[in-house]
């Protein structure tokens, strides 16, 4: 892969000195030259109370917002200065989204909301089907794949939900609040799914304001007023 | 930053296929069939009414037409009108003889009528004459009409010297009278007359329609009537009709040709066709008023589709779709579901013109233009109707999109 404007191909993601400013009234300061970077196959854990920021630095993460300052780079690719159609592109090939609120489409099977994930991608619809299959076997639930998502679980939901993350193969994976609609034992559950994934290569991204969800993460990034507090890896 | 990068990242364009445009579009549709129903039935109803309207005018018009065209519009009548003196004008005695000799005139059949009552027999004399006029005619007064006879025959040189008559479909239901086997009397201006004929309604002279007819000869021999003609309809070739009807009142009454009132029998149709197409610009006017209503109407449910799928356009736009993809799929459900309506609504509006014109005799007309019409304009309410909330589902921010409640 070529290197381009100081990108390290090595590094899943990487933010240079990124800044966010909401024009208001009132001028809001949500990110201030936040700089981090994320290996490939790392688990990280993005943790921070409520206004510490955390939600803009993933909306930024997944270029669905775009930095006011300050230069991100995905696969070693600058993506600040890419135009709508471009950041498209780049989100269909290249990240992966978890929501809290799972987000899968009501009327659509569990296995065509995986194969949703794929849509977008220029992939034919029959390999669509294939890959989605292949993923729903990951995340153990090949059997459930005609069940539409109101015949799931909030647990099996999620699961589908991450799996239509990973489809794709994306550089990584953004899980914002992912156990936040989850009963303790699905979240256990997820979160060691999280770990299988993580270690067979998958890079994660958690976002949460849950301690315990940021413990099984091997690096733990703090924020608090929309800068990094603290970098912890154990 | 540098401008070459979006040079480089040309291997990273979102794409998708029409076949899955298509499918993303109407999987609102197929998700919410309920409302998708009700808002194709304000198109369906429209179209429908458009294509009925159109339909039926046209299968109406086309039997009004064959009425024309079968009963010619060459057939001209000549009357006294209002002179200058005071009583009314009347045409010569040779009138008749005088219209003949016009060149392109190949049939005159004069006729005239006679003060008087017609009743079923001559005990209920009591004034009440049943709006039957008696008139003395020429022999080729049902072929000048092309008409024709319901029972019996026409009068002819022999019937039309002694008391026999023909009644007016009018006169003869007025009477009650079927029979025409020479058996049935009426009281005639206090004669009795034996009903021979039965004629056809006449739409070209709907006076003759409600008249007891009966022969010079005979009105002149029992009745002691010498009359000169009232009304002389005239047959001249189709070419030259209008000539004719120029130098028909200087012949009739070199004199005073302003006296003289030439109409064109055949006006009485056509003014009943122009009269025909004002209510369809009536009625045209309300299907586009029905269509109007459908229109806002799927441009209400596609507003309120994008507010409450605010999440899955978020998650749409997560998943790599551009602003285009996004915009095509509100615009494809809008267009699918205008045009599910549309040709609904001519399959509805083709059944209606088809059944009545059947229950009315009339040959069925939907004219290419109506159906195509109705298509076409289905799309262009679909695309009008969608444009702003494709729009507006496009430029909604991917993060303002993924928010929840």
């Amino acid at each position: 892969m070529i290197n381009l404007q100081n990108g390290s191909p090595k590094l899943a993601l990487e933010l240079k000195e990124i800044s966010k400013v909401y024009p208001g009234p009132p001028i809001v300061q949500a990110l201030s030259e936040v700089s981090m970077s994320v290996a490939h196959g790392e688990l990280l854990g993005i943790i921070g109370s409520s206004g510490s920021g955390k939600t803009t630095l993933l909306h930024i993460m997944g270029t669905l917002s775009i930095p006011s300052s300050g230069s991100m780079f995905i696969d070693g690719r600058n993506v600040v200065g890419m135009s709508d159609k471009q950041l498209s592109g780049v989100r269909s090939q290249q990240i992966g989204f978890v929501f809290q609120e799972f987000f899968l489409l009501p009327g659509f099977s569990a296995l065509e909301n995986v194969a949703n994930g794929l849509l977008y991608s220029g992939i034919s619809s029959d390999e669509r089907t294939e890959r989605a299959f292949e993923m729903l076997g990951r995340v153990g639930l090949r059997h459930r794949g005609n069940h539409l998502p109101n015949e799931l679980s909030g647990g099996e939901q999620q699961r589908v939900a991450v799996a239509r993350a990973l489809v794709h193969n994306p550089a990584f994976v953004l899980a914002d609040e992912p156990t936040g609609n989850l009963d303790s034992e699905n979240t256990a559950s997820l979160m060691e799914l999280f770990s299988i994934l993580n270690e067979e290569g998958t890079t994660v991204i958690l976002i949460t304001h849950d301690l315990e969800v940021a413990e099984s993460a091997q690096r733990k990034i703090t924020l608090r007023d929309g800068r990094i507090h603290s970098d912890l890896s154990h | 930053m540098n401008d070459s990068t979006s040079d480089k990242f040309t291997d990273l364009y979102s794409q998708m296929g029409l076949k899955d445009i298509f499918s993303v579009g109407s999987s609102g549709l197929r998700t919410r069939r309920v409302r998708a129903a009700l808002s194709v039935l304000g198109i369906t109803i429209g179209i429908a009414a458009l294509v009925g309207i159109l339909g039926l005018s046209q299968s109406g018009s086309a039997d009004l037409l064959k009425d024309l065209d079968a009963l010619g519009t060459n057939l001209l009548t000549v009357q006294a009108g209002d002179g200058f003196r005071s009583q009314q004008a009347s045409l010569s005695p040779d009138a008749a003889a005088m219209i003949d000799r016009i060149g392109p005139v190949y049939e005159v059949s004069a006729t005239t009528k006679i003060t008087g009552g017609v009743f079923l027999n001559d005990l209920i004399q009591d004034g009440r004459t049943k709006g039957i006029t008696i008139l003395a005619a020429d022999l080729n007064l049902l072929r000048a009409q092309r008409g024709s006879l319901k029972s019996g025959k026409f009068l002819d040189e022999m019937t039309s010297q002694f008391p026999f008559v023909v009644l007016g479909s009018v006169a003869a239901e007025r009477l009650g009278i079927r029979n025409t086997s020479g058996k049935q009397k009426i009281w005639l201006k206090e004669k009795w007359f034996i009903v021979i004929g039965i004629m056809e309604p006449l739409p070209l002279a709907a006076d003759l329609d409600r008249s007891a007819i009966i022969g010079y000869p005979a009105a002149g021999k029992f009745l002691g009537f010498e009359e000169p003609p009232e009304i002389i309809y005239v047959r001249a070739y189709p070419e030259h009709i209008l000539d004719v009807r120029s130098v028909m009142p200087a012949t009739v009454n070199p004199e005073n040709p302003e006296e003289v009132q030439v109409g064109r029998a055949s006006d009485v149709l056509e003014a009943r066709i122009a009269a025909s197409d004002t209510f369809l610009n009536l009625f045209v006017g309300l299907g586009v008023v029905a269509l109007l209503v459908g229109t806002i109407g799927i441009a209400n449910v596609m507003v309120i589709a994008v507010i409450e799928r605010r999440n899955e356009i978020g998650l749409r736009r997560a998943l790599g779709a551009t602003k285009f993809h996004i915009a095509s799929q509100f615009l494809t459900e809008s267009l699918l579901l205008s045009v599910l309506g549309g040709i609904t609504g001519v399959v509805v509006g083709m059944l209606v013109t088809a059944i009545y014109a059947v229950s009315r005799d009339w040959s069925i007309v939907i004219p290419v233009y109506v159906i195509a019409g109705g298509i076409f304009s289905s799309i262009l309410i679909g695309g009008i109707a969608g444009f702003y909330p494709a729009m507006r589902a496009a430029n909604m921010s991917p993060t303002e999109a993924l928010r929840t409640k």
